[in-house]
């Protein structure tokens, strides 16, 4: 049974190593819009958008690495004080419409921020928030920098600075809408099943990646310190190179297997 | 060879984890089967977006970017992400509805199709073709658009067929095909990877084409020296991004363009080399005119007479009239006439609704022809279209009131070539220009307009003096059809609604602002009675006795029609080409699209023999310098109407917001329309922030909430409400003027007050 199981994790460690090998620098920085990968200086040729479509993304690696405890304001043990703001799995999904959806903006902005979309000012490293009473949240991808194209605001609380507040401070102190309730359409709407962590091969094996990796390859942003939700903390943020042991469960493999449809339902 | 490595890697780890696994398989919920992933195009904008969209028992249920796509490269944006959701809103319309008494009660198809039938025989036969008309979108696919243009061409014999395009984007395409003879851009969104300087003339990308935007700040955080210019008439998100933001007064980029023009040539910078070989000057002399397009004659001109029209556009003089410094004025054309910098220009629908929109056009691209930084990896002039169909795209389908596919209902050669491939007698194809989008609703009123089907849009909300169509449509004998998949305003008023398949339940191809066309697969089921508007049309037309015309079945009149638009020679791939990736660039020559047209190394009907550039699209194969005068605008803020109004749109809502305010998400981060006012304009009429007031111009009010220093800011003096809100259609209080070349509505700026409500 152990030798059967080292063949197999040497397998595995081998398939990764060939996709690391075989992908060229400039595919890493397109699909994985990483910066430390580019080499400013190198030109694109024209015309290479349109080749290069042929080519399979697979989310590099290297993003595991951008986010480690030392680069961030959070303690990554930090015990959570959270009272005033509780993140849990129920608020994290309350926020997506589907799994992988990106998560509209839970609090108020100011004018100011909310023009000039400084949220890489908090969201990058992270650290105690004393204007919400909790832990800032990471953003995996903080290279993206125009937040709003895909974090929808939340319109009764835009312009509310949100002043400072004690960690009893109860929501309803700070969250009085200004301008009313929104009344949201109904639809009839079905997301995709929560992803769940599982273990196929033992019960002591690392749990497998249950979800998508596109802008979400940073693992230790979402996983590490009192900033991240309660239930999907990792236990050993120093052990940085997560996917050295959490493989891709298949359905999220590195690549989405896509089928182009024919034009007709059968 | 990369998809050798796929194969392999895929088959590796489907091994592995099945030999790890050998029976440990985790119950899933055992009712759901498991999401299976499809490539689709997202339709809201015209980026061209690819997204894969997860379908689990036969519904959508989540979606994400396509990294392989060249456009958005595994990005979304907040309508993207969510525009699945449009899908299942509990006031979908499903089945069709008819009047009776006055009231619209659920029918079915037969009926629908039947009832519209018989009016459109009976419009024809007493009122004559012309009688007929047809109000299409930008939204719709290209494949609609052809069988529509079909049905009123070959069919019915007019040419009375425009779409929302109208509204947005007909000024770009006019001077498009004045300044380089064809009506698709020249460049496309590659020169974003490629450009030093982006200059944004009044484009608020981050907003209106937040993907694009995403890539222009890629593009700078990669590359040193990079800078993004905002010249624009109110401080937006992307100003804040910009490394510099510069406002000119509204309705001024015609003098601010010919003042670089003047600047570039006072200091020699413009490139004489490429004005020599590659450009040819122009004046015009043009009728005015309202109703219609109006033409216009060219006259050449040379470089002397250039050199003295530009004389009276100085950088000082200029300064007065538009607000910005002389010496800012000298830094942009230092910045475009640097010859070791690529520019990209970009604008989008909120300059267009101008009432010269082809004008201001032309003076961009002016600005670009006189530096020689046209068609090339990050040069050009790039006008956003808003809507996945460009004119181009519409023009392939003939979908235009002077069009037939690929061609002109003017030439003879064309309409030799239509008859040919539609099997009809060439003198079915009606000479008569046809009615424009304010020309078709203009016809409800005098009558000459007597049965209109509005497929995919919704006028009565953004055409100005919409209020007089409705009036009209009250008290007269007018049928109209709409084709929809929501209750609108237009619905409200309609004769029959069609029920209207959305995007995901109907195959169909849709172009984008760069000429790409994307196939988009059907992945689910229309609700009900839902069919795609071409469907739809192809019943109707069947019922009325042009049957012959669309021998296909449901299964195969994509596939057919498609077909039969290549048979039209106008450069579109093939149905093949188009299933297997994400989207070709027009003309398609080969396995690749063309990015820079004229440009030899890159186009193949480019001469190379010609030099570096071919200006194939016209006679002369030399693009147009156009001498463009400043024209006051008709309406301008006076004591009584002291504030310019502008409008346009927001990143959360797309059109009128029929889609997009069913998507809960973007519902609760723009639930209404807002009206944006400076502090100290606030101040002054003692408005507070959040508090209702009302917005009144020439031709009416609304109230709605104010905004102090909000998302935007607009300068002392000036107002902007979004206009997706159904709620406040402020549109229809904007001046009722087209750009006489363009047909364009002028829609974009006008006069206003802003009032407490006491």
């Amino acid at each position: 049974m152990r030798v059967r199981i080292i063949v197999l994790g040497t397998l595995g460690a081998a398939a990764l190593w060939l996709l690391l090998l075989g992908l060229d620098r400039a595919l890493v920085y397109r699909l994985a819009a990483n910066a430390a990968t580019v080499d400013a200086e190198a030109e694109e040729p024209a015309g290479a958008a349109i080749r290069r479509r042929t080519l399979v993304p697979i989310p590099s690696e290297a993003l595991v690495f951008r986010t480690t405890p030392a680069g961030v304001a959070n303690d990554a043990h930090a015990p959570r004080s959270d009272k005033a703001h509780p993140r849990t799995l129920a608020t994290f999904r309350g926020l997506r419409a589907y799994p992988g959806a990106p998560p509209r903006v839970p609090h108020g902005l100011t004018a100011e921020e909310f023009r000039t979309t400084t949220c890489n000012t908090c969201h990058e490293r992270g650290g105690w928030s004393s204007r919400f009473a909790a832990y800032v949240p990471l953003t995996p991808h903080p290279e993206w920098a125009s937040c709003l194209q895909c974090h929808a605001i939340d319109a009764p609380l835009m312009g509310s600075a949100l002043p400072g507040v004690g960690a009893d401070a109860v929501c309803a102190q700070c969250h009085a809408p200004a301008s009313g309730r929104v009344a949201l359409p109904a639809i009839d709407w079905l997301p995709m099943d929560w992803p769940r962590v599982r273990s196929r091969a033992h019960d002591g094996m690392p749990p497998e990646i249950p979800h998508h990796l596109q802008l979400r390859g940073n693992c230790l942003a979402c996983h590490m310190g009192p900033g991240a939700v309660a239930e999907l903390r990792t236990t050993h943020p120093e052990r940085a190179n997560c996917r050295q042991c959490h493989l891709a469960a298949d359905e999220f493999s590195f690549s989405t297997a896509v089928s182009v449809a024919e034009g007709w339902l059968p | 060879m990369s998809v050798d490595r796929r194969t392999f890697l895929k088959g590796a780890a489907v091994a592995s984890v099945a030999a790890v696994a050998p029976a440990g398989i985790v119950a899933g919920s055992a009712a759901r089967s498991t999401p299976a992933w499809h490539r689709t195009a997202c339709t809201f904008c015209g980026v061209g977006c690819s997204l894969l969209v997860a379908v689990q028992d036969g519904r959508a249920v989540a979606a994400k970017g396509d990294t392989d796509s060249p456009v958005n490269r595994g990005l979304g944006c907040v309508k993207g992400y969510h525009a699945i959701q449009t899908l299942y809103g509990r006031d979908r319309i499903t089945r069709p509805l008819v009047r009776r008494n006055g009231v619209l009660v659920e029918t079915d198809l037969d009926t629908a199709w039947d009832a519209i039938a018989a009016r459109l025989r009976e419009t024809v036969a007493r009122h004559g073709a012309d009688a007929a008309g047809l109000y299409g979108s930008g939204q719709w696919s290209v494949v609609d658009a052809y069988i529509a243009a079909k049905l009123f061409k070959a069919g019915i014999g007019t040419n009375n067929i425009d779409t929302s395009v109208r509204l947005r984007h007909a000024a770009a395409a006019t001077a498009l095909a004045s300044t380089y003879g064809l009506d698709g851009a020249p460049g496309c969104h590659e020169d974003i990877e490629h450009a030093d300087v982006f200059v944004l003339w009044s484009h608020n990308m981050a907003e209106t084409d937040p993907v694009l935007f995403s890539r222009l700040l890629e593009r700078r955080r990669t590359h040193a020296g990079v800078r993004i210019i905002d010249v624009g008439t109110r401080t937006t998100r992307t100003s804040y991004a910009a490394d510099r933001s510069l406002q000119y007064a509204p309705l001024a980029e015609i003098p601010l363009a010919n003042a670089i023009c003047h600047e570039l040539v006072r200091r020699r910078a413009h490139n004489a080399s490429f004005v020599a070989r590659h450009v040819a000057f122009a004046r015009a002399t043009a009728s005015a005119g309202d109703d219609d397009i109006s033409g216009e004659t060219s006259h050449p001109v040379d470089w002397a007479e250039y050199v003295r029209f530009l004389e009276q556009w100085s950088p000082d003089r200029v300064a007065a009239l538009t607000g910005v410094a002389a010496e800012d004025i000298r830094w942009l054309a230092s910045l475009y006439g640097d010859r070791t910098r690529r520019v990209l220009t970009t604008w989008d629908s909120e300059l267009n609704r101008h009432h010269r929109g082809a004008w201001a056009n032309n003076v961009l691209h002016n600005i670009h022809l006189l530096t020689g930084k046209v068609s090339s990896p990050g040069n050009g002039a790039f006008c956003c279209t808003g809507q996945p169909n460009g004119a181009d795209s519409l023009h392939a389908a003939g979908a235009s009131p002077d069009g037939l596919p690929g061609g002109s209902a003017h030439a003879a050669v064309d309409r030799g070539r239509a008859a040919r491939v539609w099997g009809v007698a060439e003198e079915r194809i009606s000479t008569r220009r046809g009615r424009t989008a304010t020309g078709l609703f203009r016809g409800i009123i005098d009558g000459s307009i007597r049965f209109l089907w509005v497929q995919a849009a919704n006028p009565l909300v953004n055409l100005a003096g919409a209020d007089r169509y409705q009036a009209a449509l009250r008290s007269q004998d007018i049928f109209l059809v709409v084709t929809d998949a929501y209750p609108t305003a237009t619905t409200a008023m309609a004769d029959v609604v069609l029920p209207a398949a959305l995007w995901l339940e109907r195959e169909g191809v849709y172009g984008s602002s760069e000429r790409r066309s994307q196939y988009v697969p059907r992945l689910v089921q229309a609700p009900g009675s839902a069919r795609p508007d071409g469907w739809h049309t192809i019943e109707v037309a069947r019922r009325a006795g042009y049957g012959e015309l669309f021998p296909w079945n449901e299964a195969m009149y994509v596939t057919e029609a498609w077909r039969e638009m290549e048979r039209f020679e106008s450069g579109l791939p093939g149905m093949a080409q188009l299933r297997a990736g994400s989207g070709i660039l027009s003309p398609a020559n080969g396995a690749e699209g063309t990015s820079w047209r004229f440009n030899p190394a890159h186009d193949a009907a480019a001469d190379r023999r010609r030099g570096d550039f071919d200006f194939y699209g016209n006679a002369d194969h030399r693009a147009r310098i156009w001498l463009r005068p400043h024209e006051p605008p008709p309406e301008s803020p006076d004591a009584r109407f002291p504030l310019w109004l502008s409008t346009g749109a927001v990143l959360e809502h797309a059109g009128t917001g029929t889609l997009t305010r069913r998507i809960p998400v973007l519902q609760r981060a723009a639930p209404h329309a807002w009206v944006e006012l400076n502090e100290s304009d606030a101040r002054d009429l003692g408005v507070r922030n959040g508090e209702r007031v009302r917005v009144s111009t020439r031709r009416g009010a609304i109230d709605v909430q104010a905004r102090i220093d909000h998302r935007t800011q607009p300068p002392v003096g000036q107002i902007f409400v979004p206009a997706f809100d159904e709620a406040v259609p402020i549109q229809r209080l904007m001046p009722d003027v087209v750009c006489p070349l363009s047909g364009q509505p002028a829609s974009g700026k006008c006069a206003a007050r802003v009032e407490r409500i006491v």
